[in-house]
């Protein structure tokens, strides 16, 4: 079982991981397929659907992505994502259309990677969305030429089990990756990722993790500069309700040689009951002298303040709550810069505020 | 012989001061650790059949135990059959009158500037201040050379007030039912693997008992001093501050340069009740190693405190610039309701001196608070990692905590760590953590340069500057000596 070949949680980087909530999610029974038509958002380009970690042709429309295998990983999770998977490869100066990617998984584990690779001043969008029951494992390996730009956009709204993301970023000169996630499913997640960014690199990562019930969402990502001049920011938001947990783990390391390097993470935690965990560490592993690396990190309650601040206007304590909630999610799913596609978030996650608050 | 290269490190470089190593006789455990030695050490401190117990049991244990290895430090495998586990100078240890002590070893705790003698106050107030009249700041001191309490001065004013200070292993012999109580309740034998080798040979330390009510009438100060060549120093504290008790607590190291590597694997344990305060200071210098990382202790050291009762407050304050490795983190744990936890850290590294400290704070009680304030300065190759926790229980209502931790760069070839944990499962807490990453600018440079200070001055002035809010909360006569610390372990790291 492949489960057993994860580190345990006696290891620094795995502390708050859930293997047991991944070995559940890989022993799921089969449940009904899920129509993936209402998950693609109204955007032109590429729609890919993969039905249990395969990517289902027939449902699918390819445009510039191919099928191919794609080269692995040796990370404990990525490494179980081998073989044939889809690739997205632009040539220089080359502009896609957003791909849209929508994952169902209908019981059992299943994997399957990727590989985007942008030459020389191409740009590309993709918009990833997880939803079914089971456990889906994903690799996603990036390769930005000089100046290329890749947008990315990952919502995981399946009803149950587990999403294992483990994503490996290289960056060029110049080169910009901004990443946003949102959690706002049933499902567990861990979002493990390592990104490499070269001279003058722009690295942005960061999302919203909603937990609730018994769920337990994390991230741990590392952001290596290498080079010089660099700049990265690592803005995450957690609201964890009931008796879930949402551990946020975040890491900047400036090589030696890498100065003026500008490295911010805001990590925030909100927590809804009492019973509900927010985990956060914040780490800066610096080796240059003349770099800016600042990182704020805050955990608590909403403001009674503002909630009775907002009662006095006459806005109901219910209603009140979800503001104040909503406007602490919306700072990470700001970052997305296609309407369409932050709309599509931002409607996730108030279904999600709808639903537990 | 290690003294002739003391000799030599000393004639090409001045750092460390405190360098010298004392010739005087010594008695020494036979060299290895094995259940005999553990037996040879209490025997020799005449423990009663519980103690001898409790320590093999800890022994028993810590062969079971692997050595960690998680820390970002990187630490040479350890020897433990290749050092000595006692050390005793060879003159008696129990004297009626510091008149008899040995005189070489006076003179060594007068070289190191420690005010061992009871008429040695500060500078500005008369030595034979009238009784009555304001008290003037007085410090009683417990020396410990090698594995042994050499001198504790003040013992009959504190005995008036009430204060128990005794060297721990006096105490055992003469309250054996406090140090029962409380030994092991902090720091459990089993916490890690070095306080559980503490737990198996820890040869001396100090024990303090703060009755109810009493304020302690003077700060108390330890003094550490490893002589002995390829000895370890397993020291234990024990500070119980009964309740509405206070007490000032300071503790200063050093030892002689040396080729070898020395561990330092010491256990303190501090327990206030309710409504009580305990202030512990270190200033911690051991020897650090050259220039190329040779020799230096290994300063792997647990401390942590227990805020048992309600409203009680514990402050760590820790200046840390000597030692090859340094790897501790003074922690509290705040079971009473209203009780404080504080933390104040500079840590300095040079030259190839690794250093992996920080604090954790464990919130348990309503509307405990926690304040963190950390200030790492590396320099040269060496490595400085801060590395925290803060935990809220569910329980833990209220809980209010502040973390600040700033590092300094000075130079290219040095790093810095920070590492903050941050678990949190009860929502009325407020948690929150700033840290910064920068260098010395330019401009403070060239203006302190500007107003005739030479390099390394001005440096040594923004350093201080730096690590002020931590400066300040050491007891006066500690402060000076840590800012002139500070200079000194940050020589020639610029320019």
């Amino acid at each position: 079982m492949s489960v057993l070949e994860l580190p345990s949680t006696r290891e620094e980087g795995w502390r708050w991981s859930d293997p047991e909530g991944i070995a559940a999610a890989a022993a799921m029974p089969a449940g009904a397929p899920v129509d993936p038509a209402a998950l693609f958002l109204d955007l032109p380009g590429a729609r890919i659907v993969v039905r249990d970690g395969v990517v289902d042709r027939d449902a699918s429309d390819l445009h510039r992505v191919t099928l191919a295998p794609v080269p692995a990983s040796d990370h404990p999770l990525g490494r179980q994502a081998a073989g044939p998977g889809w690739m997205l490869h632009l040539a220089e100066d080359a502009v896609a259309h957003p791909v849209q990617v929508v994952h169902l998984a209908s019981g059992g584990a299943n994997h399957l990677p990727a590989e985007i690779v942008l030459a020389e001043d191409a740009a590309a969008q993709v918009v990833e969305t997880y939803a079914g029951a089971g456990w889906s494992n994903r690799f996603l390996r990036v390769r930005l030429g000089r100046a290329a730009r890749l947008m990315r956009a990952v919502r995981l709204v399946q009803d149950g089990g587990f999403v294992s993301l483990r994503e490996e970023a290289h960056l060029g000169t110049g080169a910009s990756l901004v990443t946003t996630f949102l959690g706002a499913g049933a499902a567990g997640s861990r979002i493990d990722a390592t990104l490499v960014a070269g001279e003058g690199a722009f690295a942005e990562f960061g999302g919203a993790l909603l937990t609730a019930g018994e769920q337990r969402q994390e991230c741990a990502v590392a952001v290596r500069h290498a080079e010089p001049n660099g700049q990265s920011h690592q803005l995450w938001r957690a609201v964890a309700a009931d008796r879930s947990t949402a551990s946020l783990a975040a890491r900047v390391e400036v090589a030696r040689h890498a100065q003026k390097t500008d490295g911010e993470q805001s990590l925030r935690g909100l927590l809804l009951q009492r019973t509900a965990t927010v985990n956060l560490k914040p780490e800066l592993e610096i080796f240059a002298d003349d770099v800016k690396c600042a990182h704020g990190a805050t955990v608590g309650e909403l403001d009674q303040r503002a909630l009775f601040y907002m009662q006095s206007r006459g806005i109901p304590r219910g209603r009140a709550q979800a503001i104040l909630t909503r406007a602490f999610v919306a700072d990470a799913l700001d970052r997305i810069g296609n309407e369409t596609v932050r709309e599509a978030f931002a409607a996730d996650a108030d279904a999600w505020l709808e639903r537990v608050l | 012989m290690a003294t002739k290269n003391a000799e030599a490190h000393a004639a090409v470089s001045k750092k460390y001061e405190w360098g010298f190593a004392t010739d005087i006789e010594q008695d020494f455990a036979p060299k290895g650790l094995s259940e005999d030695t553990v037996r040879y050490i209490s025997a020799k401190k005449g423990e009663p059949e519980w103690m001898l117990d409790w320590r093999l049991k800890a022994f028993r244990l810590w062969q079971t135990l692997e050595a960690p290895d998680w820390a970002k430090l990187n630490v040479p495998p350890i020897d433990y059959q290749d050092a000595y586990y006692y050390a005793e100078p060879k003159a008696k240890a129990t004297i009626a009158s510091l008149d008899e002590l040995d005189p070489e070893i006076r003179r060594t705790y007068e070289k190191l500037g420690i005010p061992i003698e009871e008429q040695k106050l500060l500078a500005n107030v008369a030595p034979d201040a009238e009784a009555g009249a304001t008290p003037p700041r007085r410090v009683a001191v417990d020396a410990v050379f090698d594995s042994v309490s050499v001198a504790t001065t003040f013992r009959e004013e504190l005995k008036r007030a009430g204060v128990i200070f005794l060297s721990i292993s006096e105490a055992v012999r003469e309250y054996p039912e406090l140090v029962r109580k409380w030994l092991g309740k902090v720091v459990p034998q089993r916490d890690n693997y070095f306080a559980t080798l503490n737990s198996a040979v820890f040869s001396d330390g100090t024990f303090v008992y703060v009755p109810e009510g009493v304020r302690c009438p003077m700060e108390l100060s330890t003094y550490f001093r490893i002589n002995a060549e390829n000895t370890g120093q397993f020291e234990r504290t024990l500070i119980v501050a009964d309740k509405g008790a206070y007490v000032s607590y300071l503790e200063g190291c050093t030892a002689p340069m040396r080729d070898e590597n020395q561990l330092h694997a010491a256990v303190v344990e501090l327990v206030a009740l309710d409504d009580a305060e305990i202030k512990y200071s270190t200033v911690q210098n051991w020897y650090p190693g050259d220039e190329n990382g040779v020799g230096g202790i290994y300063n792997f050291v647990t401390k942590r405190a227990l805020c048992q009762g309600r409203n009680s407050k514990v402050s760590w304050t820790q200046v840390e610039t000597g030692s090859a490795i340094t790897w501790k983190y003074p922690s509290c744990v705040l079971a009473g309701d209203e009780s404080v936890g504080e933390f104040y850290s500079v840590a300095v590294t040079n030259n190839r001196q690794q250093a992996d400290t920080g604090t954790k704070m464990i919130h348990l009680g309503k509307n405990t608070r926690s304040t963190i304030v950390s200030k790492g300065i590396s320099a040269g190759r060496s490595d400085n990692t801060y590395r925290g926790l803060v935990r809220v229980a569910p329980t833990a209502e209220g809980v209010r905590n502040f973390t600040q931790c700033d590092s300094l760069l000075l130079g290219d070839q040095c790093g810095a760590h920070t590492v903050p944990y941050i678990e949190v499962r009860n929502p009325s807490a407020q948690i929150e953590h700033e840290a910064t990453t920068s260098k010395i600018s330019e401009d403070q440079l060239f203006y302190a340069m500007s107003r005739g200070l030479d390099q390394e001055a001005a440096v040594r002035l923004i350093v201080n500057g730096f690590a002020r809010e931590v400066l300040q909360q050491l007891p006066m006569e500690f402060a000076v000596e840590a800012q002139k610390l500070l200079g000194i372990s940050l020589e020639g790291s610029v320019g």
